[in-house]
């Protein structure tokens, strides 16, 4: 935010004091052409995928004979997507998707909201033992929790549930909550509570009129990327999930792999669908997601 | 004076009443607030984890209702199964060579995007665009991408006549590894650029006009003031992304499912092979338990940092 104004003074204060080989002005101009030509290449880098998927769905394979890819076409159909609502219950997966993404998102982020106030406000023996361990819970591998979650679901006949799939989401999304929220809460001053105390505010009032009011912008962060981790996960859904019916959009996308080339118009219209409603949301939203992430990361 | 005397040594212990009342009305409520998570918790996560290590002692076959004991013989047959040292040796590399390319890469685009460039926000919001996306999709298209015959990469490397010949990506082994670790650090890298950017910001400005006055140079200007500055959550960030590359499954999983051969299997994806298809459970979780070590390891020295760091705010 405050570069420029002292880059334009370094071009001044520099070659006065210190002649280095190659020139300060020469320096920094070399600097900046290479700089932006990696940027343009990562951009680059960033969007091509993007883009491709955008048209490998509305210019499918099938439709030219060629076997080279297309990479530009003014010919687009939706008959990738047509295909895909006619031979899948998209649509039915995709609500699937928004009702456990939705419901695990809800019930994590307000458990969450209240233990992170517990973690970062008030003093109680046990609390960082309790922080610690919501840490190490929140970066676990599912890699080790799937085989014995996937055992007692099959014992509690709680496969193909949808409600049992929202609280194993659970699993990962309080602790990932809690985490995120407490950085963010760390960084509401104290004094605005404590002067409400004064005041002869009880605690649940400090916590539901003075802080919550201030994390909104967090609590809404930590609800994005719940949501958005619920709808992408893909062992759980993977592994829990075998009826058609009951699947939500990541296990369903990979039944549209075959190896067959054919259906990359298909799966590419189906990712298109599966990203939009995220990228929607990481878009609008991006300001206070960039501060929720960053807030346990820099603080300091 | 008298009547002064009196008073105080009522007066004093009071406050302090009053303050050890409140101590245990805030403890209390503290443990009320945390009871559903606490629970939670316990339910969903202690327990199966108690259940996993429990059950990598035992025979327990997908299907079969009889576990027998059989003590460490699951831990034993791995480790003197080379597959599973290969994929030891395999997660290494991927996370090593993941995160270095991911913190090099996104540290020099921090760099150029705290500079004043014009139409920065939109720049910033495409080197966000690959971390937006859902993994499993942008996965699936680089996997269309990276297709033998129909690919875009391998057509766009003949037209520009780099290569006469197909190059097999996935399903050379000596590729596939190199093709996977792209995938993890274009997905990956956004995350480092974010953190670092705002890392970036904290540094103090008079530090650089400093600097400037003292007459370094752009080199040691960001050795000197930039680097030290941004350290702390360079490490920070580094070790998340370790964490959650060696724990990483989709990437892997959708691309190759570890193979072709072993060559590119981890220990997630040894995991999954071995309990699902394989039907081994037992002997799949416990894959998963040996790469505890070094993962609470991981975790705790990276909680211990942020800790520290937030002590000292």
């Amino acid at each position: 935010m405050t570069a420029p104004p002292i880059a334009r003074r370094a071009t001044v204060a520099a070659p006065a004091v210190k002649r280095s080989i190659v020139p300060y002005r020469l320096q920094r101009t070399l600097l900046r052409v290479a700089g932006i030509a990696l940027l343009a290449v990562v951009l680059i880098a960033a969007l091509f995928p993007v883009y491709f998927m955008g048209i490998t769905a509305f210019h499918p394979p099938s439709l030219s004979f060629a076997r080279t890819p297309t990479l530009f076409s003014t010919d687009l159909t939706l008959k990738a997507f047509r295909d895909l609502f006619r031979q899948y219950p998209f649509m039915l997966w995709m609500r699937n998707t928004l009702v456990v993404a939705g419901f695990s998102t809800v019930l994590s982020v307000a458990f969450a909201t209240f233990a992170a106030y517990s973690l970062s406000r008030l003093r109680f023996k046990g609390r960082g033992f309790a922080s610690s361990a919501v840490f190490l819970v929140y970066l676990f591998p599912s890699t080790l929790l799937f085989i014995p979650i996937f055992i007692l679901c099959s014992d509690l006949h709680l496969l193909d549930q949808l409600p049992a799939l929202i609280a194993v989401y659970l699993t990962f999304s309080i602790p990932f909550s809690v985490w995120m929220l407490k950085a963010y809460f760390l960084n509401i001053p104290m004094e605005l509570e404590d002067a409400a105390l004064v005041d002869g505010a009880t605690r649940w009032q400090c916590m539901t009129r003075v802080v919550l009011p201030l994390a909104t912008p967090g609590i809404a962060a930590a609800s994005i990327y719940c949501f958005t981790l619920s709808w992408n996960e893909y062992l759980y859904a993977f592994t829990l999930l075998s009826d058609g019916e009951k699947f939500t959009l990541a296990p369903g996308m990979t039944k549209l792999i075959f190896g067959d080339v054919f259906l990359w118009g298909m799966i590419m219209a189906g990712g298109l669908l599966m990203s939009v409603p995220i990228l929607l949301l990481y878009f609008c939203a991006q300001r206070f997601l960039v501060a929720g992430l960053t807030a346990g990361a820099v603080k300091g | 004076m008298a009547t002064r005397s009196a008073t105080i040594p009522e007066v004093v212990p009071e406050p302090r009443r009053a303050h050890l009342a409140k101590a245990r009305t805030d403890a209390n409520f503290a443990y009320m607030l945390l009871a559903p998570t606490a629970f939670l918790i316990t339910v969903l996560v202690g327990y199966p984890f108690v259940r996993a290590l429990w059950l990598s002692f035992h025979k327990k076959l997908l299907g079969a209702q009889d576990a027998p004991w059989i003590g460490l013989a699951n831990y034993g047959v791995l480790l003197h199964d080379p597959k599973f040292w290969g994929s030891v040796k395999n997660v290494f590399i991927f996370t090593g060579g993941s995160v270095a390319i991911k913190l090099v890469l996104g540290t020099l685009i921090a760099l150029i995007l705290n500079e004043a460039l014009p139409w920065r926000g939109l720049w910033r919001s495409i080197v966000l665009l690959p971390y937006a996306m859902p993994t499993l999709v942008s996965v699936l298209i680089w996997k269309w991408m990276y297709n033998d015959t129909a690919g875009v990469l391998n057509y766009l490397l003949q037209q520009t006549h780099i290569r006469d010949s197909p190059l097999l990506w996935l399903s050379d082994p000596g590729s596939a590894m190199g093709a996977v670790i792209a995938v993890n650090v274009w997905r990956g890298f956004p995350f480092f650029v974010i953190t670092l950017l705002a890392g970036l910001q904290a540094v103090p400005q008079d530090l650089y006009e400093a600097a400037k006055v003292d007459g370094a140079g752009v080199w040691s200007r960001f050795w000197k003031v930039t680097f030290p500055g941004i350290l702390p959550v360079m490490a920070v960030v580094t070790l998340f992304s370790t964490i959650l590359t060696f724990n990483d499954f989709s990437i892997i999983w959708v691309l190759t499912k570890g193979g072709p051969g072993n060559s590119t299997d981890v220990l997630s994806t040894l995991t999954y092979k071995i309990a699902i298809p394989g039907l081994e459970l037992g002997k799949g979780v416990a894959v998963s338990v040996l790469m505890l070590p070094i993962l609470v390891l991981l975790i705790v020295l990276l909680n211990r940092f942020i800790n520290r760091r937030e002590e000292l705010a």
